[in-house]
């Protein structure tokens, strides 16, 4: 007579994946209350932005973010590589993603840049305050995935993952997705309305 | 226990929009229809969601996942003449 019997003792969730969530989810919190604060400056103004300061560069940023979330494209083939066994498939894709990323940065840089030239800085009103700190914030952790898709890329380049042992790079696409859904809320808030 | 919980909903449902008002800043400094008010309604039902939002959806996530997986375990059915059997011998018996 045929019995049940477990035959997987792997949890369905590995440790390293439930660490990434606990981690993704805090930070969603701390952008969650940046928005908060954001919402009660744009919501309360009359005029956004104020008459004197200088209006965000839409064209740009716009392509900056078909810049990011193109960089999804590399990155899901990279690991869908990696999972089939054709770990040095990835390293291209991973590579790819991580420049993009520095792309991002660089241009969002350049444009910070001529908006401090044009009179729009940290100390400008709660308009200034609010945009700098929420595009900062998540600026710095673009910059903060960048160097984890690097140090992942050399890993890659020496061939250090497999499709049984690529918890690295699965964690290091986590945060870079979620890097980039940051990114699909932020925007439209920021820049669109 | 039963007679908590009716007292509890008595004292809920008698409640009047008394219990709706604003705090005392908010009360006295701000008109009808203030946008600075209108703002932090917005902005306090946005954080108030976004934790249940967030939790909600990562245990969602979870007991969907360990669901699944309970359910693929338990659908494997062992068959005892395939564990008696060689290790690498294939094909009916």
């Amino acid at each position: 007579m045929p019995h049940r019997v477990p035959v997987e003792t792997a949890p369905p969730v590995s440790n390293t994946r439930l660490a990434m969530i606990v981690l993704v989810t805090g930070e969603s919190m701390l952008f969650a209350g940046l928005i908060g604060m954001y919402l009660v400056f744009r919501l309360a103004a009359r005029t956004w932005p104020p008459g004197d300061l200088p209006r965000l560069p839409l064209g740009i940023t716009g392509a900056n973010t078909v810049a990011l979330l193109g960089s999804l494209v590399p990155l899901s083939r990279a690991l869908r590589a990696v999972r089939s066994g054709n770990a040095a498939a990835a390293v291209h894709g991973i590579e790819t993603t991580a420049i993009l990323g520095a792309i991002f940065l660089v241009v969002q840089g350049l444009e910070w840049t001529r908006l401090v030239e044009h009179g729009l800085t940290l100390g400008s009103g709660v308009y200034g305050g609010a945009f700098y700190v929420l595009i900062g914030c998540h600026a710095v952790h673009v910059l903060a995935a960048v160097v984890w898709l690097a140090v992942v890329a050399i890993l890659a380049r020496r061939g250090a993952f497999s499709a049984a042992r690529h918890t690295a790079l699965e964690m290091c696409a986590i945060y870079w997705y979620f890097v980039c859904a940051l990114w699909v809320v932020l925007f439209p808030l920021v820049y669109l309305y | 226990m039963s007679r908590i919980l009716l007292a509890s909903l008595a004292v809920v449902a008698a409640a009047s929009h008394a219990f709706a008002q604003s705090c005392a800043m908010c009360g006295s400094s701000f008109g009808p229809d203030d946008p600075v008010q209108r703002a932090f309604s917005w902005s306090i039902l946005f954080l108030m969601a976004a934790p249940y939002t967030l939790f909600g959806s990562v245990a969602g996530w979870l007991f969907f996942k360990y669901r699944r997986t309970d359910r693929r375990r338990a659908s494997v059915v062992h068959l005892p003449w395939a564990s008696s059997r060689p290790a690498g011998e294939t094909g009916g018996h």
